[in-house]
């Protein structure tokens, strides 16, 4: 088992360096910044893009930028922005903003599981009734619309027409607006719509994967047999049915749980959430290199690892899986 | 053997429907006359056999025996008590006392055990079910379970895909012995095994009956096998019954022409014998539509046009306990 883990952990360093390669080139290959930073001056001189180019290292070349780059990662340094909060440190900044992306996902996905679960199961169970065929029919229309455009519908109904939820941001900007003067109320609140918009996102394929894993379990002889020996229909559900048709759904919650940490950058754009995912989409259109590479560095990690455990999680879940 | 009758079957019939879906709505477009009227008698301790081709009914009928599949119409009696009748009673009591009762072990072990239980949790699951073991016996009575059908005590702590599918099978024969049954039903428990095992595995089964003297209803379409361990047989044709009697009778003288033609169809393990052959013309109508009278009067050689045609024959005592449903019967 530990070997197993070892030999996972040193397969996983070549494909990190491989990823940060890859975003690395690809980020310098999309534009300058420092033209980017001076366009709206016109005053600026020549000598002195010269001089912040040579300040950024930019005038290096591209091998030399990353071994520095490289040189700087084994220490902790991610580096500072370019253009976010007056050259804030980039370590500082995935730190504000991490916090608020995974609470908005974990919220999202614990909702959807809680949801997703049992729907999928009364709907296999009445496989084809009209229930069922609410339930699918809901899932695909969940699946097929755009998140960012039921999100603006949900912010037209429900933040204008309705004014009951903010139409985004984290956090009333006077203290005043304060639900009962409190801070966390105020979060939740400012949650409530985001968080609803991606669990209905997130939901949807989950309710599809657990209803059709259950109807292929519940086919299988030893479902009868449970029954035949005189099982509640119950325990045939939950001790027998629930936990082959749940394998599936850890594979999809683990990749799930990889990409969560990216943040959602549609859904935290849409809704002006300050989460990694829309620091990122930021970052992108400021050419913001150390900010890029950062959140890279930042969600190749949390990927990796929760791929890892999720290949563990494995071998508890379904005993025909053997590490070696 | 004694002639008490432990399982005794009245007129039992098995419909599934056909449904085609529309959007929202449902409509019956048609039903499938799995089992169309079956009536028979297990007697205490011995083995009745239940054979005929692949979809003529004999799984139907064995799942609605057991109220698996609740049969639509007909009557099952378990040692004089009605099944169905408890079944709907929702008595809890009473129904677990039946479910100990009766037995079923299934055609493919690769799908009847539960990837993610041990071979001790499968085996031990009735005993929580029924508590009719105090739980500081149970891991001596598994390795006695264990012993009787054949595995080793360190089995137990494994999971059924380390298993070959003979073990397998003996595994699901050890859960189904765990509840201490009077009945229980094989169906086709040999049929997706290799050849060299099956023989073990028939031999454990008769060698069960002798210790513990349970009664079987084995289903098979395997005639070489009933013939090795049935005492009675029944023959199924398009989820009726065309001939019962006792083996040794039936395989002397078969007397309704689909039995004589399944019989013909046994190689003989003789090179010098010229087995005469009945091939039967045609194909095995659809239960959807089952032919008019008797059911297998399109590919009888002896079918006459009016009787065969519009009458359906009833199973008749011709003596010695050998029942035929056969118009030739009567002429």
């Amino acid at each position: 088992m530990l070997r197993y883990v070892i030999r996972r952990i040193i397969y996983l360093i070549p494909l990190f360096f491989g990823i940060l390669i890859i975003v690395f080139v690809a980020s310098r290959i999309a534009g300058n910044p420092v033209q980017l930073m001076t366009v709206q001056n016109p005053h600026i001189t020549a000598e002195a893009r010269q001089r912040l180019t040579e300040y950024y290292g930019l005038d290096k070349p591209l091998y030399h930028q990353f071994f520095i780059y490289l040189a700087e990662l084994f220490q902790g340094d991610l580096g500072n922005s370019y253009a976010l909060r007056g050259g804030i440190a980039v370590t500082t900044l995935i730190g504000d903003y991490a916090w608020l992306t995974f609470e908005l996902q974990l919220a999202a996905l614990f909702l959807s599981l809680l949801i997703a679960i049992p729907v999928g199961i009364i709907s296999a169970k009445k496989q084809y009734s009209k229930l069922d065929v609410t339930v699918t029919t809901t899932s695909l229309l969940g699946t097929c619309i755009p998140v960012f455009y039921m999100g603006i519908i949900a912010i037209i109904i429900f933040a204008y027409f309705l004014g009951w939820f903010p139409a985004g941001g984290a956090h009333s900007i006077l203290p005043e607006r304060y639900p009962f003067g409190s801070y966390v109320l105020d979060e939740l609140w400012h949650m409530a719509l985001p968080t609803a918009v991606l669990t209905f996102a997130t939901l949807a394929p989950v309710v599809l994967l657990v209803r059709s894993s259950m109807l292929e379990v519940l086919r299988q002889d030893y479902i009868l047999a449970a029954r035949a020996s005189g099982l509640s229909e119950r325990s045939v559900i939950y001790k027998h049915a629930l936990r082959n048709a749940l394998i599936p759904v850890v594979t999809y919650v683990g990749l799930y749980f990889g990409a969560m940490l990216a943040g959602a950058p549609v859904t935290e754009t849409v809704f002006n959430w300050p989460g990694v995912g829309r620091l990122f989409v930021e970052a992108t259109t400021k050419l913001d290199f150390p900010v890029i590479m950062g959140i890279t560095v930042f969600i190749t990690i949390m990927t990796l690892i929760a791929n890892l455990i999720t290949d563990i999680a494995y071998g508890y879940i379904d005993p025909r899986i053997r590490f070696e | 053997m004694s002639t008490e009758m432990v399982l005794e079957v009245k007129n039992l019939v098995k419909h599934f429907p056909i449904m085609s879906r529309g959007v929202f709505l449902k409509k019956q477009v048609g039903i499938v006359h799995a089992v169309d009227g079956v009536s028979f008698a297990v007697r205490k301790g011995e083995t009745f056999g239940l054979v005929g081709e692949s979809g003529c009914g004999k799984t139907s009928t064995a799942r609605a025996i057991l109220y698996l599949d609740p049969p639509t119409s007909g009557e099952v009696y378990f040692e004089g008590q009605e099944v169905g009748k408890i079944f709907k009673s929702k008595n809890k009591q009473e129904i677990l006392k039946l479910r100990r009762k009766m037995q079923y072990v299934f055609q493919n072990p690769y799908a009847s055990l539960d990837p993610r239980m041990t071979v001790a949790d499968i085996i031990m699951e009735p005993f929580a079910i029924h508590k009719h073991v105090p739980k500081s016996k149970w891991y001596d009575r598994l390795y006695e379970l264990l012993e009787l059908v054949g595995l080793e005590n360190y089995h137990a702590e494994r999971y059924p895909h380390e298993f070959s599918g003979g073990q397998r099978q003996r595994i699901c024969i050890a859960r189904a012995l765990a509840v201490e049954p009077r009945l229980l039903i094989a169906d086709e428990p040999v049929a997706s095994l290799d050849v060299s095992v099956r023989a073990q595995i028939l031999n454990l089964l008769q060698e069960l009956q002798r210790k513990l003297g349970i009664t079987y209803l084995y289903i098979s379409h395997d005639l070489s096998t009933v013939k090795h361990i049935c005492d009675r047989v029944a023959v199924m044709y398009l989820g009726k019954f065309v001939e019962i009697a006792d083996t040794d009778e039936l395989f002397s003288s078969p007397l309704h022409p689909y039995t004589q033609a399944l019989l013909s169809s046994i190689p003989v393990p003789d090179p010098e014998t010229k087995a005469l052959r009945i091939i039967l013309p045609g194909e095995v109508p659809s239960p959807i539509n089952p032919p008019s009278g008797c059911r297998f009067h399109p590919r009888c050689i002896y079918a006459k046009e009016h009787k065969c045609v519009e009458n359906a024959p009833k199973l008749v005592d011709v003596g010695r306990g050998h029942l035929v449903a056969c118009e030739r019967m009567f002429s």
